[in-house]
């Protein structure tokens, strides 16, 4: 965001906070005190101040401040308000005046001393006389605003008016497929296909609207971040710049409320664990300054965050180590790299007594996980010894509209988002194992996991021998679910399902078919529990999904 | 008491909305399950036949899915298995009644939709103590017609959560729902 931009956002808020400052001097002028509308000022005021601060207008914040005081004397009732409201309502105007000279000029910062006085002598005894300066009557309008605050929910909903637009224009669409055929004019068949293609055209338009103003630049969370890390990293002695790229990309402002815990994880992992401490850092030959870069870029319908670090990279060793001794592997266990990387992710690795000592990553990385499988994306970890390590998380556009892979098993068909799946493959009934009564397929070296969709849902119909895998990933593990045709890939609305009867389990939502007929998009999330309980070895046993896997475990042990 | 036919289609949009405004009287729709039973006309929003339901796995059993409904998602409650009837095959007389209870709009399945009927509140009387078991705190009433009878039923008791867990308790689908 550009300066300018930031001056506009401070004064559109800030007219808001005068408006409310202004009507409220107005009530108490005219019914006396009120408490209640002394309160209704106090917040708006606060906010004020503390955004000129912010802004770098420090006169107009110390102004503010004194403004305040007496407002304050006035609730201790030390003053009466008729004593003062000639210059509240003075302030109001002086503060009204500032914004105006700031909208012509932002680097204008109007001195207020004087001002600062005056008022201060008003509040020693009444000199019954109010400002007798002209007024300029323009200031009273404020400055043009060019932005609106719209309750979210409204956005919703039109963004499901259109949805439901989508669908009627495919039935249209169809409609005209099949009347080609049976009517004979051919120029008004022609016509009706044109109005529709144009109708199709606007729609298309309209949603992509209706989109771009559900989106917000995702620096509206990356702010939140450089005084978590200064605090931090003052806290343990380090030194460490964050720096922002490409932080005007933009996202579903659903997207955005969702991705701040994730991060604030992440980051406070990288300030604990990823950069070392100025002197190990001068040891290494590396700058004092530890330096960790938040990222964002968009590709195709995805947005990709990344955070950075350039300190000492994951120690592996020290992760075993760790492991071994919270008996998540067997100490003659050697696990590779990416193995260890999904330890790092289990929710057994980290509890309490694991956050004190300064050991392996692992602080909140299992809910990291977690949040972002929720959201329909996908996380990395890219890690080099003494270089540093790099989180990817890959998310969807929209939490409203994504695109899917539709699939069949049986004569059911499911969504899955697309931004779960790496990709998927044709095999053989052959080509799947069975280990420990599990299936499993071969895959790139290596041996991952098989879920049926038909198994998993319970969906009868005769089995094929060639079907379809879609590998689903999710941190440096993967996962196939196999599936019997593959439908293509589609946009679609994702409706949520009533929960009046609970929720179903494996289902995420619900969206419309432009025939009309209904789709469940599945919830990859119940496919990775699923496969929790498959393992043996117990590192998800402190995972909160226990009671599918104890479910699980009675199986196993029946047969 | 008065009593009026739905148009033979069984689609009663037409002729709702005028019920609708008189609240005060006890203006019924009435629908087969074997007995007759009924819910009060104001909170019946249409009538519609029976069409691509799409199944919702791991739900519970009288979850009989979820049907496009103008672009909203409704979920569909089989009431005879919800009420332990012997459960019947969908046929050309069956219907889902789109009713709200509370807050919600779900789907009533009946096996028809018989009458749109005015009941006089002297005819309804409470159901009797010896044929109520625990959980049965839906049916509110019976109204006595000449020559029937015509079950009263309470919808927002009946998707009460606690009654439905009971009734779903051997369900695995409303297992995992209580987990989430």
């Amino acid at each position: 965001m550009e300066y300018s931009e930031l001056v506009k956002d401070f004064l559109d808020d800030a007219g808001g906070h005068l408006g409310v400052f202004d009507s409220a001097l107005l009530s108490l002028e005219k019914n006396g005190y009120n408490n209640a509308v002394v309160q209704t000022i106090l917040g708006p005021l606060h906010t004020l101040k503390g955004n000129s601060g912010m802004m770098g207008y420090e006169s107009m914040k110390a102004y503010i401040h004194q403004v305040e005081e007496v407002l304050k004397k006035v609730v201790d009732g030390e003053v009466p308000i008729e004593q003062v409201i000639d210059a509240l309502l003075d302030s109001a105007n002086v503060i009204r005046e500032v914004l105006q000279t700031i909208g012509k000029d932002p680097s204008a910062n109007p001195d207020l001393t004087q001002n600062i006085f005056l008022i201060r002598e008003r509040l020693k005894g009444p000199d019954g006389k109010t400002s007798r300066k002209e007024i300029d009557l323009s200031s009273y309008l404020g400055a043009k605003t060019e932005t609106i605050k719209v309750d979210f929910k409204r956005f919703d909903d039109l963004l499901n008016l259109v949805g439901e637009l989508v669908i009627y224009k495919t039935r249209l669409n169809q409609i005209e497929t099949q009347m080609r055929g049976a009517i004979g004019n051919k120029s008004l068949s022609k016509e009706l296909s044109g109005g529709l293609e144009l109708m199709g055209k606007t729609i298309a338009g309209l949603q992509e609207g209706i989109m771009k103003a559900r989106m917000l630049p995702v620096l509206h969370v990356f702010v939140k971040f450089p005084r978590m890390v200064r605090d931090l990293a003052r806290l343990q002695e380090k030194e460490i710049d964050l720096v922002f790229e490409g932080e005007e990309t933009e996202l579903d402002k659903t997207v955005i409320d969702e991705i701040e815990e994730p991060l604030l994880h992440i980051i406070r992992n990288a300030v604990d664990h990823g950069i070392e401490e100025a002197g190990e850092r001068a040891v290494k030959g590396k700058g004092h300054r530890g330096v960790i870069t938040l990222s964002a870029a968009q590709e195709s319908n995805y947005v990709i965050i990344r955070v950075r670090d350039d300190g000492r990279g994951i120690d592996f060793d020290r992760v075993r180590e760790t492991a071994v001794s919270r008996g998540l592997i067997k100490s003659d266990e050697v696990p590779g790299k990416e193995e260890l990387v999904s330890l790092i992710f289990a929710a057994g690795f980290t509890t309490k007594k694991e956050t004190t000592e300064v050991s392996g990553r692992g602080i909140g990385l299992d809910v990291v996980s977690k949040n972002i499988s929720k959201l329909n994306g996908q996380i990395t970890v890219d890690s080099v010894p003494g270089k540093g390590t790099t989180f990817t998380i890959k998310l969807p556009l929209s939490l409203a509209i994504i695109p899917a892979l539709m699939v069949e098993a049986g004569d059911e068909v499911y969504a899955v988002p697309m931004s779960a799946v790496d990709e998927s493959i044709k095999v053989r009934e052959e080509d799947i194992h069975i280990i420990n009564n599990h299936e499993v397929i071969r895959f790139r070296e290596k041996v991952i996991p098989v879920v049926r969709l038909d198994t998993f849902f319970n969906i009868s119909g005769k089995r094929r021998n060639r079907f379809y895998l879609i590998i689903l990933g999710r941190a440096e593990k993967r996962l196939a679910v196999a599936v019997d045709r593959l439908k293509g890939q589609q946009e679609i609305v994702i409706k949520p399902l009533d929960d009046t009867f609970g929720k179903s389990f494996g289902i995420a939502g619900a969206s419309v078919l432009g025939d009309g007929r209904i789709v469940l998009i599945a919830d990859v999330v119940a496919f990775w529990r699923e496969t929790l309980g498959r393992r043996n070895g117990g590192i998800y046993e402190g995972d909160n999904f226990a009671p599918r896997v104890a479910a699980i475990h009675e199986r196993e042990q029946e047969v | 008491m008065s009593e009026i036919h739905l148009p033979a289609s069984g689609l009663a949009e037409e002729i709702l909305p005028r019920y609708k405004e008189k609240k005060r009287d006890l203006h019924l729709v009435t629908f087969n399950l074997g007995e007759e039973y009924g819910v009060p006309i104001h909170q019946v929003q249409e009538i519609i036949r029976v069409s691509g339901i799409t199944m919702v796995p791991n739900s519970p059993s009288y979850m009989e899915g979820v049907i496009n409904l103008r672009g909203r998602v409704l979920p569909v409650l089989n009431l005879r298995k919800r009420l332990k009837l012997t459960p019947k095959e969908i046929g050309k007389a069956s219907r889902i009644v789109v009713a709200e209870a509370g807050d919600k709009v779900i789907g009533l399945l009946v096996d028809a939709v018989s009458h749109v009927i005015k009941v006089a509140p002297e005819a309804v009387e409470s159901a009797p103590e010896e044929v109520l078991e625990i959980d049965t705190d839906y049916i509110t009433g019976v109204g006595k017609l000449k020559n029937r009878l015509i079950i009263l039923l309470d919808l927002e008791k009946l998707l009460r959560r606690e009654n439905i867990e009971v009734a779903g308790v051997t369900d695995e689908g409303g297992e995992h729902g209580k987990e989430d």
